[in-house]
């Protein structure tokens, strides 16, 4: 390997690696870049139309008349 | 696919090629310098990425008014992903200036006035960093963020182009590489200021005398920390005005030169110059200077613009967690 620092080489030796560097780095971009525009597009696709719903509560009397209930947590976006 | 994104991937392909182009540019088209050998080449990387770095951090401050103004997210991500980029190019800069300094100055750091400024600089922007992380509300966050963003811009200007002008010398381009430009060097004389400093060399003048047509100064040269001591004997041409013999400082290459003399007072004008004075006046390395300038400023471009889409989706699925239980 000692002939790839030898002055007549170095230089392509120093060129072939700033190459490879710099393939690798547009490489490693083009990907990110493809994958963010990807899953912005799934998210933009998926968001549901309806926001989903919290569950209710009704409470209930022991002697089993159903009363008004008295805590309702509400649906969101009502 | 619609155009506008196959606009952006050719623009982006394109982008690709030019940089490779640029690379090989460096290494076979931008000639070799007397005195600086392979080095000289390092400035199609170094000073191209100082000045993105600029441009980098002004963008960054656009975008925090912008947030400021009208409170929008996207601003925000775009102040952080903007100035996030210019941290990446300032640390380029600084890294490939040490490396140049290492081989041409004989140390990678100096204390140049150049040097330390951009130190202060990443420094400030590395709090901007800190600041963000440390608050955890996003409002308040972005709001603080933004006004501290516009503290750090304005310190920008004054750190990379006045205070480096303010010192009486420097090691750096500005006196050295570009044509045209130079700084003024510092004035010694025997009967009243003696000592003096060009960069981070400390000279003390010991003597003046005249032989023919030469004013010869003797110049005890001190270098950074004390490593080494040394007489130099730089020379004037009376007939020519201009400086003759032109020692190298102890370990440099840099060259101590005699600008100007005052033989009645016994006055001298010291100056440092450097081999590879006039670097970009070559057409080659100009042209691939230029070029490279495009290249990074596409990057940049490029990069804040991703780095700006990935924060607002981090955003985006971060809501989508919250608001609807899912994993991100």
């Amino acid at each position: 390997m000692d002939f790839l620092l030898e002055p007549a080489i170095a230089i392509y030796t120093a060129l072939a690696v700033a190459l490879t560097v710099w393939i690798g780095i547009f490489i490693f971009l083009w990907r990110i870049d493809s994958a963010t525009r990807e899953l912005r597009r799934r998210l933009d696709k998926e968001a549901p139309a309806e926001p989903p719903t919290a569950p209710h509560a009704t409470l209930e009397a022991r002697n089993g008349h159903t009363r008004e209930a008295v805590s309702v947590t509400e649906p969101k976006g009502e | 696919m619609s155009d506008r994104l196959r606009l952006e991937q050719a623009a982006k392909l394109l982008l690709g090629v030019w940089m490779a182009g640029i690379i090989v540019a460096m290494f076979l088209v931008v000639p070799q310098y007397v005195g600086l050998g392979d080095a000289g080449r390092i400035i199609i990387l170094h000073v191209p990425t100082a000045w993105i770095t600029t441009v980098a951090f002004a963008v960054s401050a656009v975008y925090s008014i912008r947030y400021l103004w009208k409170r929008r997210v996207a601003d925000d991500a775009g102040a952080v992903a903007s100035a996030e980029v210019g941290f990446l190019f300032c640390t380029l800069a600084t890294v490939s200036g040490m490396w140049f300094a290492n081989i041409v100055w004989g140390t990678p750091w100096n204390w140049d006035p150049r040097e330390t400024t951009i130190l202060i600089l990443l420094l400030i922007y590395a709090a901007y960093f800190a600041l963000r992380s440390a608050l955890d509300d996003a409002e308040r966050r972005r709001r603080l963020s933004a006004v501290y963003n516009l503290f750090a811009a304005v310190t920008m200007p004054f750190l990379l182009f006045v205070a480096p002008r303010m010192a009486e010398s420097t090691l750096h381009p500005n006196c050295a590489f570009i044509q045209g430009s130079h700084c003024d060097g510092i004035w010694l004389e025997l009967n009243g200021t003696r000592v003096g400093q060009l960069g981070d060399v400390v000279l003390a003048l010991q003597g003046v005398e005249q032989r023919g047509d030469l004013v010869v100064a003797q110049v005890e040269v001190r270098m950074p920390g004390l490593r080494e001591v040394a007489l130099l004997e730089p020379s004037f041409e009376l007939a020519s005005g201009k400086p003759a013999d032109r020692p190298e400082f102890p370990g440099q290459q840099f060259l101590l030169a005699v600008e100007g003399v005052d033989l009645a007072n016994g006055r001298v004008l010291l100056n440092m110059e450097a081999p590879g004075t006039g670097l970009l006046s070559n057409s080659r390395t100009f042209w691939t200077f230029m070029a490279a300038n495009i290249g990074f400023l596409g990057l940049f471009i490029w990069l804040y613009r991703l780095r700006a889409d990935v924060l607002l989706l981090q955003e985006r699925l971060a809501q989508r967690e919250v608001a609807y239980g899912l994993p991100a």
